[in-house]
C-alpha cells in the first residue's frame, strides 16, 4: 500500500512527466495555449494511460516480450479511439477544440514509456497507481503552462477576462514560442526550488542529467572542434 | 515455424479483444456523436439565418444542399455549408446564411483543425461577423488585405482569413450559381403549403 502511494506520488512531483521526465512534449507544447485545454488533453492522457497501464500488466505473462511493442500499440491505440469517440459524443465543445491532438495521444511517448517501463514489469494495482500519478502529473504540468499562457497570452482564465479590455494580450505567448519560453522558465524555477532544499538539507544538488548544459549533445560537437582557449593565447602572443 | 504461430495468435487474440472493445464503444457512441453533430449543425443553421418562420432543407439534384427559411412572404434567406482545403492545418468548414438578397447575414465555423488559441479565434462569432457580414459575391474583392482585397484577417494568423474567404465566397459563388433551382423549389413548396391551408 506504501509502495502505491509512493509510486502514485512520484508520478506527480519527483517524476514529473512534463517538468521532470520531459515527455510527451509534443502535447504538451502544442495545447497548453489555455487551462480548459491543458486540462481536457491532461485527463484524457490520464485516462490512456491508466487504461493501459492496467491493460498491460494484467497481460505481462501473455504478451510475448519478441512482440510486446505492437502489442502495446494495439491496446494503447485502442484505448485513445475510445477516449476519442466517448469525448466527441459527451464533450463536444472540448473535442472540438483539441481536434486532431486527441488522436495523436497513441504517440504520446509518456503511454508507450510508462507501458514498456513499467507496466509490463509490474503488478496492476501498483500499475494503476503509477498511470494514475503520471497522468495527474502530467495533467497538473499542462494546466500549469496553460494557465501561464492563458493569463498572458489572452489575458483570462479559464475563459474569463481578467485585465478588461484596456489589456493588449501578449500573442506571443499562445503561438508556439510561448510555449518553449514558459516551459523554459518553469523548468528553471523547478531546478531552482530543487537546488534550495538540496542546500537547506545539506546535500549536493546535481540536475537532471537531460538538463545540464555539459550534456547537450548540440553543443558538444562545437566543443570537441574549437580548441578555443590555446588559440586566443596564441594570437595575443603574435599581437604582442 | 511454432513460435512465430505462437506470436501471431497471441497478437491476434490482444486484437481481437481490442476489436470487440471499440465495437461496442462505437455502438455506444455513435448515436450521441449523430444527435450532437446534428444540434451543432442545426444551432449553426439557426445562427446564421435572418429571421424565419420555418426552416426546411432542400437538397440539389447535383447534391448541394441548402437550408431555406421562410417567412410569411416567401423565402427570407438560404444557410448552406462551405469548405476550404487552404486552411493552416487540413480542412476548415463554415455555415454561411444569406438574406434573400444574398448578402451574408452570418457565418459560424463547423470543423477546423487550426491552432488552438490563434487560428481557431476566427471561430468567434463576433469576428466573423465583423469580418464577413453584410457583403454579397459581387460587391467586395473576396480576397483578404494583405492579398489586396477587403476581407480582414487577424494578425498572425492570415493563413486561416484567406481559407475563411475562400470558403465564404466559394459558397456564395455556388450559391448565386444554384440560385435559379432553389428559387424555384422554393415557391413550389410555398404553392404547396397554401395549397395545403386552404
Amino acid at each position: 500500500m506504501a509502495g502505491m502511494g509512493r509510486t502514485f506520488a512520484q508520478g506527480i512531483w519527483k517524476e514529473n512527466p512534463v517538468f521532470r521526465l520531459l515527455l510527451g512534449m509534443c502535447p504538451t507544447l502544442a495545447v497548453s495555449t489555455s487551462v480548459q485545454n491543458g486540462l481536457g488533453m491532461g485527463l484524457a492522457t490520464t485516462f490512456v494511460l491508466v487504461c493501459s497501464n492496467v491493460m498491460i500488466s494484467a497481460l505481462r505473462n501473455f504478451i510475448p516480450r519478441q512482440v510486446r511493442i505492437p502489442g502495446y500499440v494495439v491496446v494503447i491505440a485502442s484505448f485513445v479511439t475510445v477516449v476519442d469517440l466517448v469525448m466527441h459524443a459527451y464533450f463536444f465543445e472540448l473535442h472540438r477544440s483539441l481536434g486532431l491532438f486527441i488522436p495523436l495521444i497513441v504517440v504520446n511517448c509518456i503511454i508507450l514509456g510508462r507501458a514498456e517501463a513499467f507496466a509490463g514489469r509490474n503488478g496492476v494495482a501498483v500499475s494503476l497507481a503509477d498511470g494514475l500519478g503520471m497522468g495527474l502529473g502530467f495533467t497538473l504540468g499542462l494546466s500549469v503552462l496553460g494557465s501561464v499562457r492563458e493569463v498572458l497570452g489572452s489575458g483570462s482564465i479559464l475563459g474569463y477576462p481578467l485585465f478588461g479590455p484596456g489589456y493588449p494580450p501578449m500573442l506571443v505567448m499562445i503561438l508556439p514560442p510561448g510555449a518553449f519560453l514558459t516551459l523554459g522558465l518553469l523548468l528553471a524555477g523547478m531546478n531552482r526550488l530543487e537546488e534550495r532544499r538540496a542546500i537547506r538539507a545539506g546535500e549536493k544538488y546535481e540536475p537532471p542529467r537531460e538538463m545540464d548544459c555539459g550534456s547537450c549533445v548540440l553543443c558538444k560537437p562545437l566543443a570537441s572542434l574549437s580548441p578555443a582557449p590555446p588559440a586566443a593565447q596564441k594570437s595575443r602572443n603574435s599581437s604582442e | 515455424m511454432r513460435e512465430i504461430l505462437n506470436l501471431s495468435l497471441r497478437l491476434a487474440l490482444i486484437c481481437a479483444v481490442m476489436a470487440v472493445v471499440l465495437a461496442k464503444v462505437d455502438a455506444m457512441t455513435r448515436e450521441p456523436i449523430a444527435a450532437v453533430e446534428a444540434l451543432a449543425q442545426r444551432e449553426a443553421v439557426e445562427a446564421v439565418m435572418p429571421p424565419f418562420e420555418t426552416l426546411e432543407p432542400d437538397t440539389l439534384a447535383d447534391g448541394g444542399i441548402y437550408f431555406v427559411g421562410r417567412g410569411p412572404d416567401g423565402p427570407t434567406g438560404y444557410a448552406f455549408a462551405a469548405t476550404s482545403a487552404k486552411a493552416y492545418s487540413g480542412e476548415i468548414a463554415v455555415m454561411v446564411g444569406v438574406d434573400a438578397g444574398g448578402r451574408v447575414q452570418g457565418v459560424r465555423v463547423l470543423r477546423h483543425a487550426e491552432t488552438p488559441g490563434l487560428g481557431s479565434r476566427y471561430a468567434a462569432p463576433e469576428v466573423l461577423a465583423s469580418f464577413y457580414a453584410g457583403h454579397g459575391l459581387h460587391d467586395r474583392d473576396w480576397r483578404v488585405k494583405k492579398d489586396g482585397g477587403d476581407v480582414d484577417a487577424i494578425t498572425g494568423a492570415t493563413v486561416t482569413g484567406r481559407a475563411l474567404a475562400e470558403a465564404v465566397s466559394t459558397g456564395l459563388a455556388g450559391f448565386e450559381r444554384d440560385r435559379p433551382q432553389l428559387q424555384g423549389a422554393a415557391s413550389a413548396a410555398a404553392a404547396d403549403t397554401t395549397g395545403e391551408a386552404r
